[in-house]
């Protein structure tokens, strides 16, 4: 036996190097990989600080987990872990399993601007070897837990700059939702956080991932780990499990592409991790031997030259963080999450923490847990190890005994199956399944026969899920759940974890803290119905315009409106709200890393919209209105105001025209109705806004990307404001020069200019009809028609006064263009409306109904306004020739006189001599009586 | 075997079947030939991790949980209906299943309209009775009873076809497991033997015809066998499929590599489109399965070989897949006109190759079909 084969390894590492002498056609370099396995785990032993390497959501980590700890009581826990994510873990114990400790950074310095916000979670399980060291390094007194890992800023610091997006940065982090991903609110809990793991184990690349589940009949990686590795080590002692994760840590470590970028992230967190224990190790003085170091078992296998605690090793020099800001927190997660985060199979994480409670009551062992933890058990805090502490004994091989020896029947029990098999049915028959005893003795028979045929001495869950599909789902799904879904509900369902009160932030226990009078349980995850009758219990208003608050702040379906709204200057005296901020705790909790108070963070997301590059004019004023309808804060509005104002000067397109003159319309009637004036920048706003839309009306309407329906809201700006501006010193000759020097090219806007001409008495009706006549006549610009029509329509909100020319127009086009021409040209005239026009078109037919007679018997008789002859001028208003009105008249002239006077109007005195119409004089003078009962009355009632 | 036009599975697949009887130490349930792992191998085809002295080729291409669950099903009480769209290739695993369990899948009863409860139980030889009277030499049964009397699997094609007193037949048989013979005084019973059991096939597209009673579908696992979408494992299929039929006619013609993902790739874009269509005249009539691929395919080596110059072209392969698809007009024909235009132009134009002879062919055939 040479050198290479010596040490307690040494007959393991010969057979293996026999083994690829007789099976592989190169054998060094199989040679070279098998032996290089069996290296490493003599390497990985030989550390003086013991290595723990684990697997994530392994119940046998969590396991052997719980055991070391009990047998060694190491004093110092070093674990993979963000560093700076040390001070919440202590939080933990106000939460309910499994949550994620959560950094957030919205505003980034030293990270491409493009990637935030930055959101890293690392979610933890019971059922997870780290909660296990957690909870024992924080309940046992003298313990130390370091977290050693990379901070969150590294994660993102070590990404390559010129990626697109950092969608699964880091290490420990895959592909989310490969086939796993579960749609529904619980699988999106992480929202698009990236997530880190301890313990991540997986094929290094995908054809050996594909190779293992092909040759282990298994279809998900989840369930070749469980089959291949977590059952086998269920209940190995201690020796055994380490050197098995090292061997399978290593051997993925060694299958995989080099010179990856991962390789070199993950090598880099290795040197990371070994100089911060050699710093901790350094800077406190304790025993190495009391030392335990938590890591993944792919980085127990590492090779790089910090490894292990040699004096020699060459220093890794750590680079700084950047300058930003991180916030940290604990988020809610569940199962579902954590299963699509990760890639897992659905239901894995679930059987996972299944397994875990079942080898707890098999092994008869309490695990460890966080004082005040609350979670589906009600057991007392975890048990205090009364063993000592055992001295490291010599290595010994048992390797060679565990690949040797054949399985151990793992899996379900006969007992445990046979419940299975007769809740799933009594859950597929609640679910609509015609599902009967006969089904479950079936899936009884058909898991066991499956799991022979799958090589298994006893049915895994995989294999129950298998049968119960077989025997109970028939042609149809009945319900909502099919048969899969069921047995995964079955197998410990998705549970949802829970952050407590005390762990949340400020702005959260604030929100909560004033949402009380509503006397809700807001925690609890279902939806609640709120009903608040601010007539009657005025305490109830705070609660009210905190709501409204959070409405505008959250998510749509975090707190959502029934009944009541809030308006500009208007408010609801009864208001009903469907609250879900139990299940966007999330969303909550994330709200609080932007300020303490909920006022604080809207009034900051209200300065950022108006501050922000792409702040736009129109988007201040929608800040306005919701700094008016949320904060009432005059301080607030003025400043918001004040900038939109600077914002709609420095402005060089009218793109957003139309939003801002429905903005500050709406602004200004909101004024006029509560304030007493004006406030300073609304006057600025009109005075800043004529000037600005009279600037750009000459380019506007010769620019081609300018739309008709920008230019038409700027002339409803200035036509409509006109006389405020005018009172605040506006002049009008600015319109009338930029009307004059608009020289447009397209119909539409020509139209619009013929409007405007019109409006401000440049343009007669009668030349604008005349004009429009010469178009309808002119074959050649007939096609153009609709443009211009659609000009005219846009023209309504500035000269509201043309609707009934616009409707004339309408019909004259319709009465005189031939049918050749007409009727391709109604689909344009429709596309054209419909494009330009949605808003106007109803002022358009509400003033054709005006015009059209309304019935069908009076359309023979019926002649259009503007074709009826001009009517003959009329005097100005019915004069009374006698009776004793004229007569008062008459007789005292002084008092119309003196009125008159002061009107400026010296009228004279008409003589009733001559009767303007003579029929109605012949028929009075003929019928007297009715005109003198008349008068007789008058004068009864005068006297 | 050389005397019939198509051998069943277990005569085409004997040497193999008779090898892995000779190696298979498991243990076997009821009267089976062979041991479950066996079947499984026997369909799926053999690895090298197997440890066998021979190889044995894989014969059905689909989820391997889908056989599994199909033989673990036959070793159970209940029968097995295979359900799916058609040209999945359900009656292909049917046939390998009998065959590997009992050596023998012709026992099957066809579906139809006109099927009677007669094709299940029994009938009689009626000059028999008339010279002998009733007897059960003047019995005829049916392919099922001769299952159960031989403890062999029956199968039953197209179930959802026949008509629902008929299938009703059944539940006796999946639950009693014998057949009574009223006419008969004594030896009126017959009774299933260990082995017994019936794999059934449906139609998803016939659901709704003749819906199985729901006391049937207790009395059978039901396996949903999904169309092909995997373009490998569907390249896979037509090969072996294709090779198949090429030495079964004794035809010495390759199908180049091109043409046959020219074929996946445009029953792929097919299959995108019908899965967008909105309405049933927006999508093909066909299933666009990988039988029908492959019918397709067999067309087109048909026609090369006895009208063509003994190669198969990009254009015979279009006028075979126009002609297999366009089956209503104009629905399909527009379809296909649509799709000819919309995806096969723009990437004869960009890729060339055989997209372009494919193009031509398929204007062609749409003009000969208008």
């Amino acid at each position: 036996m040479t050198a290479a084969v010596a040490g307690p390894f040494g007959a393991l590492r010969q057979q293996l190097t026999d083994a690829a002498v007789a099976f592989a056609d190169s054998p060094d370099a199989l040679a070279g990989i098998l032996a290089g396995l069996v290296d490493d785990v003599d390497r990985a032993l030989a550390v003086p600080l013991e290595i723990f390497p684990v697997c994530h959501h392994s119940p046998a980590s969590a396991l052997a987990m719980l055991r070391r700890l009990r047998a060694k009581q190491p004093r110092v826990i070093y674990l993979e872990l963000c560093e700076d994510l040390q001070p919440l873990l202590g939080e933990l114990r106000n939460c309910r399993l499994p949550v994620a400790v959560q950094a957030f950074a919205a505003e980034l310095d030293g990270h491409p601007a493009e990637w935030g916000p930055l959101s890293v979670v690392a979610p933890i399980t019971e059922s997870s070897a780290e909660y296990q060291a957690i909870a024992y390094a924080l309940e046992t007194p003298g313990v130390e837990l370091v977290l050693v890992d990379r901070s969150t800023d590294h994660v993102f610091q070590w990404l390559p700059r010129d990626r697109p997006e950092p969608t699964r940065p880091g290490g420990g982090e895959v592909d989310a939702g490969e086939d796993g991903g579960r749609p529904g609110d619980e699988g999106a809990l992480h929202g698009d956080a990236v997530g880190v793991e301890i313990g991540d184990l997986r094929p290094g690349f995908a054809e050996l991932e594909a190779y293992l589940l092909h040759h282990g009949k298994v279809r998900h990686w989840s369930e070749w780990w469980d089959q291949y590795v977590e059952q086998p080590l269920a209940d190995a002692d201690h020796d055994t499990y380490r050197q098995v994760m090292v061997l399978i840590g290593s051997l993925f470590r060694r299958l995989r592409p080099a010179r990856s970028a991962r390789l070199d992230r993950d090598e880099d967190r290795e040197r990371y991790m070994w100089t911060r224990m050699r710093e901790h190790l350094a800077a406190s003085g304790v025993d190495p031997a009391d030392c335990l170091y938590v890591c993944g078992a792919f980085h127990a296998a590492s090779h790089v030259e910090q490894f292990g605690l040699a004096a020699d090793a060459p220093a890794y020099e750590i680079s700084p963080r950047t300058g930003t800001r991180w916030h940290y927190g604990l988020i809610p997660s569940s199962h579902s999450a954590i299963e699509a985060q990760f890639g897992l199979a659905p239901g894995s994480v679930s059987i996972a923490a299944a397994t875990w409670t079942k080898a707890l009551t098999r092994a008869g062992l309490t695990g460890y847990r966080l004082d005040g933890q609350r979670g589906s058990r009600t057991r007392a805090k975890g048990r205090r190890a009364v063993a000592g502490a055992v001295p490291g004994t010599g290595v010994t091989d048992r390797l060679s005994g565990f690949l040797a020896a054949p399985p151990e029947p793992g899996g379900l029990d006969e007992a445990e199956l046979r419940g299975w098999c007769v809740d799933i049915v009594r859950l597929a028959r609640r679910n609509g399944y015609l599902a009967s005893t006969a089904d479950a003795i079936a899936v009884f028979e058909t898991a066991i026969l499956l799991a022979g045929l799958r090589n298994r001495a006893r049915p895994t869950p995989y294999d129950f899920a298998d049968a119960a599909v077989t025997c109970i789902e028939k042609d149809v799904v009945p319900g909502r759940r099919d048969v899969r879904r069921l047995c995964e509900i079955l197998l410990g369902g998705d549970r949802v974890g829970q952050v407590g009160y005390d762990a949340l932030p400020p702005l959260a226990r604030d929100v909560l803290d004033r949402l009380r009078p509503l006397g809700l349980d807001l925690e609890k995850r279902t939806v609640q119905r709120a009903l608040l009758d601010l007539d009657a219990d005025p305490r109830l208003a705070p609660c009210s315009d905190l709501l409204w608050m959070l409405r505008y702040l959250l998510p749509p379906d975090a707190v959502r409106p029934i009944m009541g709204e809030r308006r500009l200057g208007h408010r609801s005296i009864q208001e009903s709200w469907d609250l879900a901020l139990g299940r966007n705790q999330r969303a909550l909790i994330e709200l609080g890393y932007e300020g303490v108070t909920v006022e604080q963070v809207l009034e900051q997301r209200l300065r950022r919209a108006v501050r922000g590059p792409e702040a736009t004019a129109s988007g201040a004023l929608a800040a306005v209105e919701e700094a008016i309808r949320l904060l009432d804060s005059p301080r607030l509005v003025d400043e918001l105001g004040a900038r939109a104002v600077e914002l709609l000067a420095a402005e060089r397109t009218v793109d957003d025209a139309p939003e801002v003159l429905r903005r500050i319309r709406r602004l200004l009637a909101h004024y006029r109705a509560t304030a007493p004036a004006l406030p300073a920048w609304c006057a600025g706003f009109v005075t800043a806004g004529y000037a600005h839309y009279c600037t750009l009306l000459p380019t506007a309407v010769v620019d081609e990307q300018t739309g008709v329906r920008q230019v038409g809201a700027m002339l409803g700006f200035l036509f409509s404001m006109e006389s405020l501006a005018l009172s605040l010193g506006c002049d009008r000759t600015q319109l009338e020069l930029a009307v004059a020097q608009s020289h447009p090219e397209a119909p539409a806007k020509v139209a619009l200019l013929w409007a405007a001409r019109h409006q401000l008495g440049l343009l007669p009706l009668a030349e604008l009809r005349a004009r429009c006549a010469d178009l309808l006549a002119n074959r050649l610009v007939v096609p153009t028609f609709p443009q211009y029509l659609s000009g005219f329509v846009q023209a309504l909100e500035p000269v509201p006064g043309l609707a009934p020319f616009v409707v004339e127009l309408m019909s004259t086009a319709f009465g005189q263009l031939p049918d050749p021409i007409l009727l391709p040209w109604l689909p344009t005239l429709i596309t054209t409306l419909r494009e330009h026009g949605p808003e106007l078109v109803p002022l358009l037919i509400r003033e054709a109904g005006r015009t059209f007679p309304g019935g069908l018997a009076t359309l023979d008789a019926w002649v259009p306004p503007w074709a009826a002859p001009a009517a003959a001028p009329t005097p100005a208003g019915p004069v009374a020739r006698a009776g004793p009105v004229v007569r008062l008249l008459v007789d005292h002239p002084e008092a119309v006189d003196a009125v008159a006077g002061l009107l400026g109007c010296p009228g004279e005195w008409r003589r009733a001599d001559a009767p303007a119409h003579a029929e109605v004089a012949a028929l009075l003078s003929q019928h007297p009586e009715a005109t003198e009962a008349v008068a007789g009355l008058l004068a009864a009632g005068t006297g | 075997m050389s005397e019939m036009l198509r051998a069943p599975a277990e005569v085409k697949y004997a040497d193999e079947l008779d090898y892995l009887e000779s190696v298979d130490t498991d243990p076997k349930p009821f009267s089976w030939r062979l041991s479950p792992r066996m079947v499984r191998l026997f369909v799926l085809g053999s690895e090298r991790a197997d440890g066998l002295d021979r190889e044995i080729p894989q014969k059905w291409f689909g989820d391997r949980t889908f056989v599994e669950r199909s033989i673990v099903t036959l070793a159970s009480d209940r029968g097995l209906l295979l359900i799916g769209d058609p040209g999945t290739g359900k009656s292909w695993l049917a046939e390998l299943l009998a065959a590997a369990i009992c050596r023998n899948s012709t026992l099957v009863v066809q579906g139809t309209a006109g099927t009677t409860e007669d094709h299940i139980k029994y009938s009689w030889n009626v000059s028999m009775v008339i010279a002998r009277g009733q007897s059960r030499e003047s019995m005829i049964p049916s392919p099922i009873m001769t299952a159960m009397e031989q403890g062999v699997i029956g199968r039953f094609e197209e179930l959802t076809r026949s008509t629902s007193d008929v299938q009703d037949a059944l539940i006796s048989i999946l639950s009693e497991k014998y057949v009574s013979i009223p006419e008969l005084n004594d030896d009126n019973i017959v009774f299933a033997r260990p082995g017994f059991s019936v794999i059934a096939t449906a139609n998803s597209r016939d659901r709704g015809v003749n819906d199985l009673s729901s006391a049937l579908k207790r009395r059978f696992n039901f396996v949903r066998i999904p169309v092909v979408t995997n373009k490998r494992s569907e390249a896979e299929i037509v090969r072996f499929r294709t090779e198949e039929l090429l030495r079964r006619h004794r035809i010495e013609l390759e199908v180049p590599p091109t043409l046959l993902d020219i074929l996946l790739q445009s029953f792929a874009d097919l299959r995108t489109a019908a899965a967008a269509a909105t309405s049933d005249d927006e999508k093909l009539e066909s299933a666009l399965s990988t039988a029908e691929q492959i019918g397709v395919l067999e067309d087109a080596i048909l026609h090369s070989q006895f009208f063509g110059d003994r190669m198969l072209r990009a254009e015979t392969l279009a006028g075979s897949l126009m002609g297999s698809l366009a089956r209503r007009s104009p629905e399909d024909l527009a379809i296909l006109n649509k799709y000819l235009h919309g995806v096969v132009e723009p990437r004869a134009k960009q890729d060339g190759g055989g997209w372009e002879g494919f193009l031509d062919g398929g204007r062609q055939a749409i003009a000969a079909l208008s």
